[in-house]
């Protein structure tokens, strides 16, 4: 099995000398890895009055990804890099970092001592100006300053563009992701609250004005607030809003529609400042406040006609009761025609626009198909303060999450977190025991990481691009969420078995596989609380976060044995199952194999119904048994379109299609048994077959590493795939003991594999690596096989050539509500070219 | 000279200054005066009571023979226009503060002012129980624009500017005046697009009002009244307590979006980074810092309004204002600024009782429907001079008591104003 290279697009972190500063006991102890140092392209800071932002990007050059299969690939489709660009864009991450101003030394420490200075630091913000000295003094450079309103359109141009779902309305409590149309972006309303608020008209990259603006802002709020309240802090002060009395209109002049006016009932009252409860006046002001500027953002769109109005801001803080406010008050003066909408990246806007500045950073073409956000296993653990990136070293992370089990928090199963509120950045936070210290309200956001994968394209056989949505469940009902996260909560531990003993079971092995256990399920409890917490929630995205953790706590591949262990019985029988299928007539070998794929598709470990399979026989028992009980009619049956379209009837006889796409799923069987006999008779028909699998692992799903192994297996037995193999390049290194020995004279057409950019049992179309978008080009024929890349994932996809969707349903749940069916049901859905 | 009847002719008897004589703003009671009552106007607000009565004449001596000759010759006749007529006399205009009600419900009997009317409101109960009378509610913002139509169109100087301290009357044309945008400020801020006399709409409005500063500036500084407060203002000095564009940007102008160092970018802004608590804040600071938050913000959403709806003039009322001048100038500069100067905010000499006096042009048959602005003249009695005096008894003709009614309108808080004047009306034609 080759190993896995893409183990270097995780940080290696130089830990020496790394400690935590402070005391070990305190709640928020700020780490320091004072001999890392990244391969940093570039650092920008945004410095506001309040907060320090920071944006950096690191650099992460692949040098393993280039094997011997994916150069022939790339020979073969046609792909070069750098066509479109004279500098490559490399590949690496974009990291969202805050400090308070008034701790700028722990920044400069911070930058100091991860180097990222060396390459200049361009600033924005009024700070910018007024630490200009102090950054020449301690890190030795200059900043380039960069004017605040450029950096503010440029970062919330690129936000918009390149992340899907940046934008959300925020509406009595609900937030709902908006899929902004990036060729329909302008004009638009940019509004950024900071201490003060701009309101700026936005007609394109670098194209804006400043058309208006108020000074009551969150300074002001934060300013009387202290006044008023003692409060220590901003988010004291805003936490103290959350239990502020809102229904009660006697206490300080709140209404729930109409205030007449914001403090109005203090001065009727004989009380004193004292007698008024902070909660009260807390609420009050940030409604007084946020209720204003809504209203004059509004007023200022529509002077413009601006149909969008875009919030962002430190004030914000994804706090529902502000955004809520803002936008009541947009709807209520719109008379309804206008949305507000917020930006889940607010506060970085200026930070991002200052990076952009940056001539040759590459992320100017940047296309959102090129984005992947990660949330590190930090995102759940709330309140703590960020000062450096995603932990890459094991131990560290391991340690923390045990130390915070010792801590006794409720984070240890995955049920429902008390309130806590990240504010929502993507390095590591510590964790923090509930209670002592405060933080903002729950429904605060998460910011990833942003990974950078230039490598990727939108998959070009979708048949529309924008309206496409991978995700069949949308996990914004509630009871779809709860279900899927017993689901996943239930499977853990078998999962963390399989990855434990994937590592050969040691002392270290189980360290990592609790520590991933608690990591997810603190994935899982964050997003109970708050499902929106890291984005737009699909199935897909559960599913994949699983991955991403297995992998962050280097479980590499958790079912490698098993994986192993079942291709080979299911190889063994394959020759067996060739010659009965052989001897077969057209008509019912057709019925055969996908009656075989089907069948096959039973075997799968991400479902709990089939692990307990498992235990009642071995695979070829159980895939016979599966294979008796196929009868048709199927619950989705469209067998007999795909047979005409394949064998025609009477005369008629079609042409074989040119390319067929063959998106796999399992390992073992259902590679082996159901989805090679079927490429066979695709290649035979004179049909080229490019077998899709996913570039990392995800549960026993086979991965484009393992497959050209498999094929050379399979083609020992096979001359047909042992020509197609070799016309495709499989074989190049493999020893062929070919049965005659002979070389056929007629060449075969090719059978390839390609990896499919993902490793999540799902696949999501816009995101798909290059080779398999230049394999997609003259394809006709796809056929997405299994429950994850045919149901969970493209049930409802379009596409502009042909499509086979092959799968068995193995949740009951799934069945039902998709097909109307119940468990151990089939799904052959056959779609025409659109 | 017939127009001295327009003098007051007090009932002086068992007149009494009550409290302390040493005091500087005596009340002064007139137990025994009574007027001739036509109508009677109330705006009830949280925190004040503003009336307007008109007070009638039979001025018997007028029709003298000469006149009715003069009269015939000229071919006058009051029938022509309306079926009945109008009657020489004077409109008063007068306050109390909410929480002395029983005050005003003293002064309202003690000069006959109310008969007649319906409804229930907060205080009609005590109303009933005390004059025996029910009141009527009128439509608030009818009554604001009533108000405003009037004053506009009688009053000859009502609506004035006022930048950088400078107030300079402005001639409306009263064919001319419609469509304008009315922002009246009390506790909170009611924005009006009037188009006509019953023509308009509430197109916008706000809860940061006078209410707003009031009550925040009496949490923050503890002052005992809202002129207190505004008094204090006047010697503030609010860049100790606004973050300014020059904090931000080391003491430099954002020339490029067109920001001075001394704009405020955020007001209080600066009251988050010290280590200051509120005592070590001046009073007069934060009560500036405040009214010009509150005032500039208001000023900015009037003249997005106005500007929204293509209106040339604003009008700004309410109690909120009482002739201050910094109030106006910031105000005037907010609406200036955003609308590079092509906007000008006006205000109104009786700015507080626009709601009162609309209430009382509600009344049918009250005869000020087409009152022309040469009808009227304005006197400024005795009580003038004392700002800050309450005055509980208004000028008055004579004894005879006159049926009347009392009408109410309930409007948004309103703050405590200085001492109207009165306006008399007065009929020289009949």
């Amino acid at each position: 099995m080759p190993s896995m290279h893409r183990s270097g697009s995780r940080p290696q972190l130089d830990l020496s000398k790394a400690a935590i500063q402070g005391n070990f006991e305190v709640k928020n102890p700020t780490i320091l890895l004072p001999n890392q140092s990244d391969d940093i392209s570039h650092l920008a800071l945004d410095i506001g009055g309040s907060l320090i932002k920071l944006v950096y990007f690191s650099r992460h050059e692949d040098q393993s990804i280039d094997d011997k299969r994916k150069k022939t690939i790339k020979e073969r489709l046609g792909i070069s890099n750098g066509n479109r660009r004279s500098y490559p864009i490399l590949g690496g991450r974009l990291h969202f970092v805050k400090f308070e101003t008034t701790k700028i030394s722990e920044c400069l420490d911070f930058i100091h001592s991860k180097q990222l200075h060396r390459g200049g630091i361009h600033a924005t913000g009024g700070g910018a100006y007024k630490f200009a000295d102090l950054f020449k003094e301690r890190l030795g450079v200059s900043l380039d300053k960069e004017d605040e309103m450029d950096c503010l359109v440029a970062g919330a141009n690129f936000l918009l563009k390149a992340i899907r779902h940046e934008a959300f309305t925020h509406m009595e409590g609900q937030k709902e992701f908006v899929q902004i149309d990036t060729n329909d972006l302008f004009p638009y309303l940019l509004v950024n609250i900071g201490s003060g608020v701009s309101m700026i008209k936005v007609d394109g990259d670098g194209k804006f004005e400043r058309v208006s603006g108020t000074n009551v802002g969150g300074g002001t709020y934060w300013g009387l607030g202290r006044l008023l309240t003692k409060c220590k802090s901003f988010d004291e002060l805003l936490e103290l809003s959350q239990r502020g009395d809102n229904r009660d209109h006697r206490h300080i002049g709140l209404s729930a529609s109409t205030i007449a006016s914001s403090f109005g009932k203090t001065i009727s009252d004989k009380k004193e400042l004292a007698d008024y409860r902070p909660e009260d006046i807390s609420l009050s002001l940030l409604r007084m406040i946020s209720y204003n500027i809504g209203q004059i953002s509004y007023l200022n769109a529509l002077r413009f006609g601006l149909k969008r109005i875009f919030f962002g801001g430190f004030f914000i803080r994804g706090h529902a009761y502000t955004m809520d406010t803002i936008s009541f008050a947009v709807q209520f003066w719109s008379k309804g025609e206008a949305q507000a909408m917020f930006l889940r990246h607010e506060g970085f806007l200026g930070a991002l626009g200052a990076f952009m500045s940056y001539e040759k950073h590459g992320l100017d073409d940047l296309m959102v198909h090129q984005l992947v956000e990660r949330f590190p296993m930090g995102a759940p653990y709330t309140g703590g303060r960020i000062h450096g990136p995603p932990l890459g070293d094991l131990n560290e992370k391991i340690s923390w999450m045990e130390k915070f089990v010792l801590k006794g928090t409720e984070i240890t199963a995955p049920v429902p977190m008390a309130p806590s509120g990240t504010t929502g950045l993507g390095g590591f936070e510590v964790p923090l025991s509930k209670g002592s210290t405060l933080r903002s309200d729950a429904s605060a956001l998460n910011v990833g990481v942003l990974h950078l994968v230039p490598t990727l394209e939108v998959f070009p056989l979708l048949a529309d691009p924008k309206m496409y949505e991978p995700n069949t469940i949308d996990l914004a009902d509630r009871s779809e969420l709860e279900y899927w996260f017993t689901v996943l909560s239930e499977h853990l531990p078998d999962l963390v078995d399989k990855a434990v003993a994937s590592e050969g079971g040691t002392d270290d092995a189980k360290r990592r596989g609790d520590a991933f256990a608690r990591a997810f399920s603190a994935h899982l409890a964050r997003l109970m609380e708050e499902p929106a917490a890291y984005g737009k929630l699909g199935l897909a995205n559960l599913l994949e976060l699983r991955e991403e953790c297995l992998r962050e706590f280097q479980f590499l591949d958790a079912y490698r044995s098993i994986k192993q262990r079942e291709n080979e019985a299911s190889l063994a029988v394959l020759p067996d199952l060739l010659v009965e299928l052989d001897s077969m007539s057209k008509e019912t070998r057709l019925l055969m194999l996908i009656e075989g794929v089907l069948a096959a598709n039973i075997f799968d470990w991400g479902s709990r119904a089939c692990v307990d399979l498992y235990h009642k026989g071995t695979i070829i028992e159980i895939y016979r048994m599966s294979r008796n009980k196929m009868q048709r009619p199927w619950r989705v049956d469209d067998f007999d379109a795909f047979k005409e379209r394949m064998l025609g009837s009477g005369d008629n006889k079609p042409r074989p299609h040119k390319r067929a796409l063959l998106f796999v799923d399992n390992s073992g069987a259902d590679v082996v048994l159901g989805m090679l006999p079927l490429a066979r008779e695709l290649l035979r028909r004179g049909t080229e077959v490019v077998l899709v699998a996913n570039s990392l692992p995800a549960l026993n799903d086979i991965t484009a590493m393992e497959l050209p192994d498999i094929v050379a297996e399979a083609a020992k037995h096979c001359d047909i795939l042992r020509r197609a193999a070799e016309a495709g390049g499989l074989l190049v290194d493999a020893m062929i003991n070919t049965l005659d020995g002979s070389k056929e004279n007629s060449p075969s057409v090719p059978l390839m594999v390609v990896e499919n950019g993902c490793g999540s049992p799902c696949i999501d179309l816009r995101q798909v690596s290059s080779e398999l978008a230049a394999a997609a080009k003259n394809a006709d024929l796809i056929i997405l096989e299994g429950m994850g890349r045919a149901l969970h994932t493209n049930f409802n996809a379009r596409f502009k050539c042909e499509a086979l969707k092959l799968a068995m349903v193995k949740n009951q749940r799934l069945a039902e509500k998709l097909i109307k069916g119940n468990i151990y049901d089939c799904v052959c859905r056959y779609e025409p070219a659109r | 000279m017939h127009r001295s009847g327009s003098r007051p002719q007090l009932d002086l008897s068992k007149a009494a200054i009550q409290g302390n004589f040493e005091v500087k703003d005596p009340t002064i009671l007139l137990p025994n005066q009574s007027d001739d009552i036509s109508h009677l106007a109330l705006d009830i607000g949280g925190s004040l009571i503003k009336l307007v009565y008109f007070s009638r004449h039979e001025d018997q001596s007028i029709d003298d023979k000469r006149k009715k000759t003069i009269k015939e010759r000229l071919g006058i006749s009051n029938g022509n226009r309306r079926s009945y007529p109008i009657l020489g006399g004077r409109l008063h205009f007068v306050k109390f503060e909410t929480t002395k009600i029983s005050e005003c419900l003293d002064f309202i009997h003690s000069k006959q002012l109310h008969r007649g009317g319906g409804g229930a409101y907060k205080f009609a109960d005590l109303f009933k129980e005390r004059l025996g009378v029910s009141l009527d509610k009128e439509d608030e913002m009818d009554c604001l624009v009533a108000g405003a139509n009037f004053l506009l169109k009688a009053i000859r100087h009502e609506a004035f500017t006022h930048m950088e301290g400078q107030k300079e009357f402005v001639q409306i044309d009263t064919n001319d005046l419609f469509p304008y945008l009315l922002v009246n400020i009390g506790s909170g801020v009611s924005m009006i697009k009037v188009d006509g006399d019953g023509k308009f709409e509430r197109v916008s409005g706000t809860n940061v009002g006078g209410g707003t500063y009031w009550g925040l500036g009496r949490l923050l500084t503890k002052c005992k009244s809202f002129d207190e407060l505004l008094e204090l203002s006047q010697r503030g000095d609010n860049g100790t307590i606004d973050m300014l564009v020059g904090d931000i940007y080391g003491g430099m102008d954002y020339s490029k979006i067109g920001l001075s160092a001394s704009t405020i970018a955020s007001s209080f802004g600066k009251t988050i980074s010290d280590k200051k608590e509120l005592a070590d804040y001046r009073p007069e600071d934060i009560s500036l810092s405040l009214l010009r938050m509150i005032s500039y913000n208001i000023g900015q959403i009037s003249y997005l309004n106005a500007l929204r709806f293509g209106l040339k003039r604003i009008f700004f009322g309410g109690f909120f204002i009482r002739g201050h001048a910094y109030t106006m100038d910031t105000i005037s500069f907010a609406v200036q600024f955003w609308s590079k100067g092509e906007a000008q905010a006006m205000f109104l000499r009786h700015e507080g009782f626009l709601g009162a006096l609309g209430a009382f042009m509600s009344y049918e048959k009250h005869g000020l429907d087409d009152l022309m602005v040469h009808q009227l003249v304005e006197r400024f009695p005795m009580g003038a001079p004392y700002t800050g005096g309450r005055i509980h008894g208004p000028p008055l003709g004579d004894l005879n008591e006159k049926a009347s009614e009392a009408r109410v309108c309930l409007l948004l808080l309103e703050m405590p104003l200085p001492l109207s004047n009165t306006v008399y009306i007065a009929n020289y034609l009949n």
